[in-house]
């Protein structure tokens, strides 16, 4: 098979296998998880030999749609940085489906979830391969509307329902933004094609940051973070594969491929944005009880750090060739964001899946405080969600977060100082919050019934577990990888001495540390008896956006639309149709008196009329 | 290049005809029924074949042409019959939509079938024509023979408010199809030279050679805008759709709405800018800015809405703001995106009053507060309303993306402060679109609901509704996923016989 052929292979089969699971298997759930799984690992493995296939930037480019002068392609650009989001999203799918083989056996309505997520693989795939803007919108759409049906799994509950409206309506504010800025880009330079627009584009500050809207909503940064912690509502494999390690995080693989349009300003701006949501996320989640609040608002935080590290930008290092150092600028953003989503996605989609298998073992229990004592219940578990745990608090040398967030550090240390210690600080908040977590689900006594009865998932729910948590380990020694994706890797900056490291041990241990001295394992929350001031706060600080959106919802749209409503029923259908009619009506009435219902009289009125019109053709007047 | 024994175009035309004749000299109702299946058939079936067999390269031509004497031939009235690219892709529209609605109402089973069949009949040949027809007369003179029809079934099978919603949308649209009228004559008295003409392909030639006065052209295109205007409901003309919709019989609704509506745009896009370029172009901010009321008044007052069927008439009201702002680009670009959206909106209008006529039989009701949770026991229904609703707010992969799509890229170029406001229509799409499919679907039922269901439990779609709807969703899947096969006779047809439209430059290359 030639790479082209691989690539389109890879992106048709889940939608193959979505078409036929629609059309033919809506009753047959069992039958159609089997077509689901066996499309994502025949996927996964054309995929792979893509990806170490080693052939890159193959021309694959098809005309779409055409009008005047406009053309709207398909096409492949497949590159180092394509490469390693398709191996993430490859792996990290399969896993997914593996898990959900036992999550979801006893579900309803499987063929809907199964189906939902080979649409969610195709639309995902497309955004990986897409080589123009135009290409990257149409799945990214698709994308929003798989994360729209598997939020809404559960539709018979209110919440599930709300939280998929509430999501899909975020995204599009974004894409908004986003939709803008393609057009403005095509205005401007000509084309959207990634390619071309890297070699020749006119400057401008507008386009990147329209572009950065669709990352603001897709990847839920602050002010459109609000509907991720809702979409929880779906069922957990979602949360694992959409809302944390793929879809979210397209956003951040979208800016790297507009990297080349970045202007200072615009950079700047994408910098603050994520410094913000990463501590802004960070602090609400100190303060939830369901375990996948916790994880939830643990992503944005992270996806936030991913943002900043973008915004950061380039480094200007110098490279030893023979003697000579010249200096040279590199996009470190890049680098350093690609290589955290990287290690993000493999242990956020272990996380995940591990409270998957905490809530399913405790029979759908997710309140933290109802759980403890899971140490010796769900060893498995346990092993691989510590592993998890090591990884985001960026346990040195151990697990893969550490590389990757301290690339982070670095570039922030090098860049601005105040974005580097903000940052600094969310690294504590990070190592406190996922140690309270740690600390009240696994340790301890079960301190509920479905806790102490909990037990193993079966070997389709802990394999993945066992997968993801070598790669959260080995995930961050760029090595493994072999040179397959060297473009991406010697972007990443690399701290010189200990600075970075003893920053991120010092980070690490004074979060962990609190952690450990505030909780023990207990059916309450320390940190609201001990600090219930601060803890109001911190509550007040995460319900606060939730409070504006709702407002502007219900006192401003609403109100607004019925005052328009009434205005349109009263105002124009009312006064002016009506009163319209009124006068036509009084018209009508003059006009009746004419109609005398005598032959003749119409017979004149008639001559008249005719002779009106003739004199009218005649040009009398 | 017609293989057929038969001019494909005339029996498209003349097949419902004589099926409607045929139920009116007293036919039994069971004959009728299998005859009226024939009569929706076979105009979709023409639709189709004429859509697989269309010339690659038309370029100004018209394609299946034919010209028939009507004895009015010294007046310049002649049945001229042909498909151009534009008229094309609303011939295979018209066939399909009232293939479905024909189909729908059979299932229907509403009283007076007989005489109801009769009248989507007559509806159907005169939608066939209208899009078939290359002489202006005839053009006109098919959409009155559709939309008498119309009126009729809202009056007599019309729900709530009938003989209200009957009387208004007869006025509303005699008045437009009056004042349109106006504007077609002027034409026809203004085109002189070499003897006056109703003929299409002859007024393109004679007027290009000699146009009518900047002028008059200006008086001329006011005229058709505001007669075609209302009758595609541009704002604030609109008052009629809601309700006319939200009263007519689904069948009716579906015709209407989906096909007979856009012959407004089509009026304007085949004879008006064509004609009259400088008139149209000296009207397009006023268009533009009437257009932004439709998109984002009209999209306001669909938020607003609790009835499911006055919801989706605002929304359909709401959605050609985005075809007259295509219009008003006055671009290949802006006009061909205008067709594609047409078309789609036609299918998936269609659909989605398909589906309320079925989500109302279950919950007796149409009130959205009162429904919730029908998802559990309609799974299916709820899949097609979902993904109509999905269309309707132009999601990639339904053909309303395409159009919607290369609307606001051909917009932004006409001015980005109207491109930035249409996008904005498709936040408000979302926010109405999927706020009715929770409350229908999603959720636990109310108690309203709980009630109806304990004495009507409701069931899923049945084959017979379910075989309209997929034809009409699988059209919209079709043209989601292959676009080309609507743009490629779009791209020739404008490039080569709408010379007058811009072809917009790209800034780089200044």
């Amino acid at each position: 098979m030639t790479p082209v052929q691989q690539a389109l292979l890879v992106l048709l089969l889940p939608l193959a296998s979505a078409a036929i699971i629609a059309l033919f298997l809506r009753r047959a759930g069992a039958l159609a998880a089997v077509v689901s799984v066996a499309a994502c690992a025949g996927l996964a493995a054309v995929a792979l030999m893509l990806v170490f296939g080693g052939a890159r930037n193959f021309p694959a480019s098809w005309e779409w749609l055409r009008l005047g002068d406009f053309s709207l392609s398909i096409g492949i650009k497949f590159d180092d940085l394509a490469a390693l989001m398709l191996a993430i999203v490859a792996v990290v799918g399969l896993c997914v489906h593996v898990f959900s083989l036992g999550y979801m056996h006893d579900d309803g309505a499987k063929a809907r979830f199964f189906g939902g997520l080979s649409i969610f693989m195709f639309s995902m795939l497309g955004i990986v391969f897409a080589d123009n803007l135009f290409m990257i919108f149409i799945f990214w759409e698709l994308v929003g509307f798989s994360s729209y049906l598997l939020i809404n799994h559960y539709h018979e509950r209110q919440s599930a329902a709300d939280a998929a409206k509430k999501a899909f309506i975020v995204n599009r504010v974004g894409d908004f933004g986003f939709l803008l800025g393609i057009v403005m880009c095509y205005w401007l330079n000509g084309t959207v094609n990634l390619t071309t627009l890297a070699e020749h584009h006119v400057f401008s500050s507008a386009v990147p940051l329209l572009l950065f809207c669709g990352a603001v909503g897709k990847s839920a940064q602050l002010p459109l973070q609000v509907w991720l912690p809702d979409a929880m509502e779906g069922p957990t494999p979602v949360s694992a594969l959409i809302h944390a390690a793929t879809m979210v995080a397209a956003g951040i693989y979208m800016l790297c491929r507009i990297e080349p349009l970045m202007t200072p300003s615009a950079l700047t701006v994408i910098m603050w944005t994520g410094t913000a949501t990463a501590l802004y996320a960070a602090l609400c989640a100190i303060t939830q009880r369901d375990i996948k609040k916790v994880l939830a608002y643990s992503t944005l935080s992270q996806l936030g750090y991913m943002v900043a590290a973008f915004g950061l930008g380039s480094l200007t290092v110098r490279h030893e060739v023979g003697g000579a150092a010249p200096e040279m600028a590199v996009a470190a953003g890049v680098g350093a964001a690609m290589f955290h989503l990287t290690t993000h996605a493999f242990f956020k989609a272990l996380m995940f899946l591990g409270s998957g298998s905490v809530i399913y073992g405790c029979h759908h229990e997710q309140d933290i405080f109802k759980m403890g004592g899971l140490k010796s219940k769900m060893p498995l578990t346990f092993a691989t969600f510590t592993i998890g745990v090591l990884a985001i608090i960026g346990m040195p040398y151990v697990a893969a977060g550490f590389f990757s967030k301290d690339a982070i550090l670095h570039l922030a240390m090098e860049k601005n100082t105040a974005v580097f210690a903000l940052l600094a600080f969310t690294a504590v908040l990070t190592s406190f919050y996922m140690v309270r977590l740690w600390i009240l689900v696994f340790l301890g006594a079960p301190r509920s019934d479905e806790a102490s009865h909990a037990h193993e998932g079966g070997l389709s729910m802990t394999l993945p577990l066992v997968l993801l948590a070598v790669l959260s380990v080995v995930g961050g020694y760029t090595a493994i990888y072999g040179h397959v994706f060297d473009g991406v890797w010697s972007l990443i900056p690399h701290a010189e001495g200990v600075s970075v490291l003893i920053v991120s041990l010092a980070v690490m241990t004074a979060g962990a540390g609190t952690a450990f001295v505030v909780y023990r394992p207990a059916g309450f929350d320390a940190l609201e008896q001990k600090a219930p001031g601060l803890f109001g706060a911190l509550v007040a600080l995460k319900e606060s956006f939730d409070l504006v959106y709702n407002y502007y919802v219900k006192k401003i749209q609403q109100r607004f639309a019925m005052l328009l409503n009434f205005l349109e029923q009263i105002g124009l259908a009312g006064l002016v149709i009506r009163g319209g009619s009124g006068l036509v009506g009084l018209l009508g009435l003059g006009a009746r008196a004419l109609h005398v219902g005598n032959l003749h009289a119409y017979v004149y009125w008639f001559l008249l009329g005719a002779a009106l019109l003739w004199a009218y053709a005649a040009g009398v007047f | 290049m017609s293989t057929l024994p038969l001019d494909p175009l005339l029996l498209a035309i003349a097949t419902p005809l004589a099926v409607a004749v045929a139920i009116l000299l007293g036919l039994p109702k069971r004959h009728s029924i299998k005859l009226a299946y024939v009569g929706f058939a076979v105009p979709a079936l023409v639709g189709l074949w004429c859509w697989a067999n269309f010339p690659a390269d038309l370029g100004a031509k018209y394609a299946f042409f034919s010209r028939y004497s009507t004895g009015l031939d010294g007046l310049g009235i002649t049945l001229a019959l042909g498909l151009n690219g534009v008229a094309l892709p609303m011939f295979v529209l018209a066939g399909l939509v009232g293939f479905a609605a024909g189909v729908y109402a059979i299932q229907s089973n509403a009283e007076r079938l007989k005489i109801y069949l009769m009248l989507l009949l007559v509806m159907q040949a005169g939608l066939m024509g209208v899009f078939a027809s290359v002489d202006v007369f005839f053009f006109y003179f098919f959409h009155e023979l559709a939309l008498i029809p119309t009126f009729i079934m809202v009056g007599v099978w019309g729900g709530r408010d009938r003989g209200y919603a009957a009387m208004k949308m007869t006025i509303y649209l005699t008045a437009g199809a009056m004042l349109s009228l106006l504007g077609l004559i002027a034409i026809y008295v203004k085109s002189g030279g070499g003897g006056q003409t109703f003929d299409l392909i002859m007024l393109r030639e004679a007027l290009a050679a000699d146009p009518i006065g900047v002028a008059t052209q200006k008086h001329i295109f006011g005229l058709l805008l505001f007669g075609f205007g209302i009758l595609v409901s541009l704002w604030p003309f609109h008052t009629w759709a809601p309700l006319g919709y939200g009263a007519a019989p689904s069948s009716a609704a579906m015709l209407h709405a989906g096909v007979l509506k856009k012959f407004g745009l089509y009026g304007l896009i085949q004879i008006a800018l064509p004609l009259l370029p400088e008139g149209a172009k000296d009207w397009a901010r006023v268009l533009a800015w009437l257009s932004l009321g439709n998109v984002l008044v009209v999209g306001f007052i669909a938020i607003a809405q609790r009835d499911l069927k006055q919801m989706l008439g605002y929304s359909s009201v709401m959605h050609m703001g985005y075809a007259f702002l295509g219009l008003a680009c006055f671009s290949v670009l802006g006009v061909g995106g205008v067709v594609l959206l047409m078309v789609a909106h036609g299918l998936s209008v269609a659909l989605l009053f398909l589906l309320a006529t079925s989500i109302q039989q279950r919950t007796h009701t149409l009130d959205l507060t009162e429904m919730g949770g029908l998802a559990q026991k309609a799974p299916v229904l709820a899949a097609f309303f979902v993904a109509a609703t999905f269309a309707s707010i132009g999601l990639p992969g339904l053909a309303n993306f395409w159009g919607e799509l290369t609307i606001f890229v051909a917009l932004w170029h006409f001015s980005p402060g109207f491109a930035a406001a249409a996008v904005a229509g498709v936040v408000i799409s979302a926010v109405y679109g999927l706020r009715s499919v929770a409350a229908v679907f999603f959720g636990p039922p109310t108690e309203a609901l709980q009630k109806v269901a304990a004495t009507h439990p409701p069931g899923d779609l049945t084959w017979r509704e379910k075989i309209p709807a997929l034809v009409l969703l699988a059209a919209l899947l079709f043209v989601g996923f292959w676009p080309q096969s609507l743009s490629r006779p779009l791209q020739s047809t404008l490039t080569a016989s709408f010379r007058m439209l811009d072809a917009p430059r790209l800034a780089a290359g200044r």
